[in-house]
């Protein structure tokens, strides 16, 4: 069949994209990093060296002392004086963790020790995952209209043609989440963390709200952090928030692509069902003429994700 | 519809398997006659805040339940490494606590930049050669994010920060198109099944309860047991462990303290440059799997309220339709009564009337109610239609409750007028 062997080429088309893709950024990042990293580990070096010569630990013991030291601090336990009276796990701590695995952002800084933990983590996130994914959606659903439909209603009535004003909003849309997700809380975030800078804050900020979650910045864990247990509850907030933002971006960007022709252009495969999707246009049916094949022929399709999506799991949520 | 559209092939070819809808019953918001109307349904705040608060409550469970589960072990691990902080000053008594301290503290910094302190040098490998770096970026644009690895240049992380930027949707693309793949495969295995289940009579429910077990049994077997076999063998780690492994990574939600591959490559560099691809490539189409198996609890999720709000619906429906049936013939009823009583009451003012006037008694008899009601007997067989006219309301009223009736309350209907009727009942 003509489709599948089609779907097929493009498949594989994509994968090589995809590894070429993969492999230049992995050529990129070693050579920036690496130096860096020679760099520490030779500072390391001479500071082992250093301790070893002016003191009279051997080196096994040194090494035996260290291996126990990094396990601790793998799982988030640290030796160090000032840092004994916070737990990772009183209450507070424990929401942001249980948050940070309904999310699948997945920070990493504290993780399960006991393998009841473990477990009880496997089970938890199974059942969390979806279930949060389905209430951001629900409130996506429920925003969208105040944040998307009205204005583009407000931006056709003053003038603009159909397609013009969905792309003017999106832009809008992009620019306003922009200041309020990524600007403003990246410079909030670097007054109360001490030690980070504001690149460092915006950078915690995308990798957060991108779900990746890598873990080397994680608010509230520094030591003698004031009204802890607020500061994390309040970051939990804003991930939420976050978000629910992210996915309202790219469902109207997923809408607009709609809009453009852009899930035809790319002919991927369509699903044919109309119960799932929601029927809501993003732009006014009785003006818009030219666009009005476009819209009734998708209307009754839901076409399958060209992309754009943060996560694997928001595929097709719009 | 509870399980995913797998069972049918020719949709299976061009269909948006696995199937990843979260979106709960979509409300029209306008219609094109109506420009730019409100048409917001008040059901639809009421439900969101009820997930919503269900969401909440879900967080602070799991929270409670991990400081439960966690708390202890973190303390015995504090008291450990406390004293071994406290041995090691001890036995080496020319350390003072503070040069500890400060070498413990550039220890950490720098595991925390992914150097390894421990062991010498010369047989370190570097955590950014290339095909570490090829993972690091496959963990960034799967949103994995594992953090054993991660840019620590203002370079690099500017540089991550676009990377990712434009490489999460190449992956999504990518993803959709690997799970349409897996669901056209699967989907054609499925017929095959499916023709031989037909043959057993069995209704269409059960063939897709079947196919969603054994698409949840073969994906399992496939993407989560053999890994976890293999690395159970290869890395070391307990059952557990792996499972654990498998699970926070196919869920995207890659915390880190476990990664396939970390070990160092001093042994076998060859064997590692093998493995770590065909971790990479596991990872891809797990993720699909898991993307499809996520959406499916997503789905039943989403049946189960639906189907909940149908009940709660219908079982408004029904209450409210109950309760106007019961009002509608009760307010006949008391039509009817009120009608009856009056012309009871014209007829046996009438006959006292006659009665008075022949046997000249002239004082006036209050209707009092128990005496109504010893006229009324009497004037049972002389009425007989009332009785008969009576009964089929009131039989109608029983058949619904009679307990509806007792429990009237006092403005309806008159007490003594329902005992009335359930004596001539």
């Amino acid at each position: 069949m003509h489709s599948v062997g089609r779907s097929w080429l493009l498949l594989t088309g994509f994968i090589l994209f995809y590894v070429i893709y993969l492999l230049f950024g992995a050529l990129l990042f070693s050579s920036i990093e690496r130096p860096v990293e020679d760099k520490l580990r030779n500072e390391i070096e001479a500071l082992k060296r250093e301790f070893l010569n002016q003191s009279c630990v051997n080196d096994a013991s040194l090494e035996h002392f260290l291996v126990k030291v990094m396990t601790a601090n793998k799982y988030g336990v640290s030796v160090l004086r000032n840092s004994s009276a916070t737990s990772n796990w009183d209450l507070a701590s424990s929401m942001f963790f249980a948050n940070t695995l309904v999310t699948t952002v997945g920070y990493g800084h504290t993780t399960p020790l006991s393998d009841t933990g473990k477990a009880f983590s496997i089970l938890y996130a199974l059942i969390g995952v979806p279930f949060t994914m389905l209430v951001l959606t629900a409130c996506v659903q429920r925003i969208m209209y105040p944040l998307v439909l009205a204005p583009v209603c407000l931006l056709q009535r003053s003038g603009l043609e159909p397609r013009p004003a969905t792309v003017v909003h999106f832009l809008l849309l992009m620019v306003l989440m922009l200041l309020c997700l990524f600007v403003a809380p990246a410079a909030v975030f670097s007054t109360v963390e001490l030690s980070w800078s504001f690149l460092d804050g915006f950078y915690f900020c995308f990798i957060s709200l991108c779900t990746i979650g890598l873990g080397d910045f994680v608010p509230g864990t520094q030591p003698g952090q004031v009204y802890r247990p607020l500061y994390q509850v309040a970051v939990i907030v804003y991930l939420f928030v976050g978000l629910m933002m992210m996915f309202l971006l790219l469902r109207t960007f997923h809408k607009m692509a709609d809009l453009h022709g852009l899930t035809s252009f790319l002919q991927l495969p369509r699903c044919e069902e109309s119960d799932l999707g929601d029927r809501e246009r993003i732009v006014e049916g009785a003006n818009a003429d030219q666009a009005a094949s476009y819209l009734t022929e998708k209307e009754a399709s839901k076409p399958l994700e060209p992309g754009s999506q943060p996560s694997y799991n928001t595929i097709n949520t719009s | 519809m509870a399980t995913p559209d797998l069972l049918d092939p020719k949709s299976a070819v061009h269909n948006s398997k696995p199937r990843l809808s979260f979106s709960i019953q979509p409300v029209v918001l306008y219609t094109p006659e109506d420009e730019c109307d409100t048409r917001t349904t008040v059901m639809r705040w009421k439900t969101v805040s009820a997930i919503f608060f269900l969401v909440v409550l879900y967080l602070i469970i799991g929270a409670t339940v991990f400081r439960v589960l966690e708390q202890p072990h973190e303390s015995s691990q504090k008291l450990a490494i406390l004293a071994e902080k406290l041995d090691f000053l001890a036995m080496h008594a020319c350390v003072n606590s503070s040069e500890l301290e400060d070498l413990v503290k550039q220890v950490v910094s720098a595991v925390r930049a992914g150097v390894n302190p421990s062991g010498n040098a010369s047989n370190q490998t570097s955590l950014w050669d290339i095909s570490s770096s090829f993972f690091f970026a496959g963990t960034v644009i799967t949103t994995i994010g594992f953090g054993n690895i991660s840019p620590h240049t203002e370079g690099g992380r500017i540089f991550c920060i676009i990377y990712a930027l434009l490489g999460i949707p190449l992956f999504g693309f990518l993803l959709a198109g690997v799970g349409d793949q897996l669901g056209t495969i699967f989907g054609k295995g499925i017929a095959k099944v499916e023709k031989m289940i037909v043959k057993w009579k069995v209704s269409q429910t059960k063939i897709r309860v079947i196919s969603t077990l054994i698409f949840i049994l073969f994906g399992c077997l496939i993407f989560v047991a053999l890994p976890v076999i293999i690395f159970k063998h290869i890395e070391g780690w307990s059952t557990l462990e792996s499972i654990y492994f498998v699970v926070i990574t196919l869920t995207t939600i890659g915390f880190g303290d476990f990664v396939a591959g970390e070990k160092g490559g001093s042994e076998n560099p060859e064997f590692l440059n093998y493995y770590k691809p065909v971790v990479w490539f596991w990872i891809l189409v797990g993720l699909a799997y898991f993307a499809a198996v996520l959406s499916m609890i997503g789905d039943w999720f989403r049946v189960i309220s639906k189907k909940t709000k149908e009940e709660v619906g219908e079982f408004r429906a029904h209450a409210a339709e109950w309760t106007a049936n019961v009002s509608a013939e009760f307010k006949e009823t008391r039509r009817r009564l009120s009608v009856d009583i009056y012309d009871k009451f014209q007829r046996a003012a009438s006959i006292k009337r006659k009665l008075s006037s022949e046997l000249g008694i002239n004082q006036e008899m209050t209707p009092g109610k128990r005496s109504l009601s010893t006229t009324l007997c009497e004037d049972r067989e002389a009425y007989p239609n009332l009785t008969l006219s009576l009964s089929p309301v009131t039989g109608t009223l029983s058949r619904n409750g009679s307990l509806y009736l007792n429990g009237l309350s006092p403005d309806y209907a008159d007490r003594r007028e329902i005992a009335i009727i359930e004596h001539f009942n």
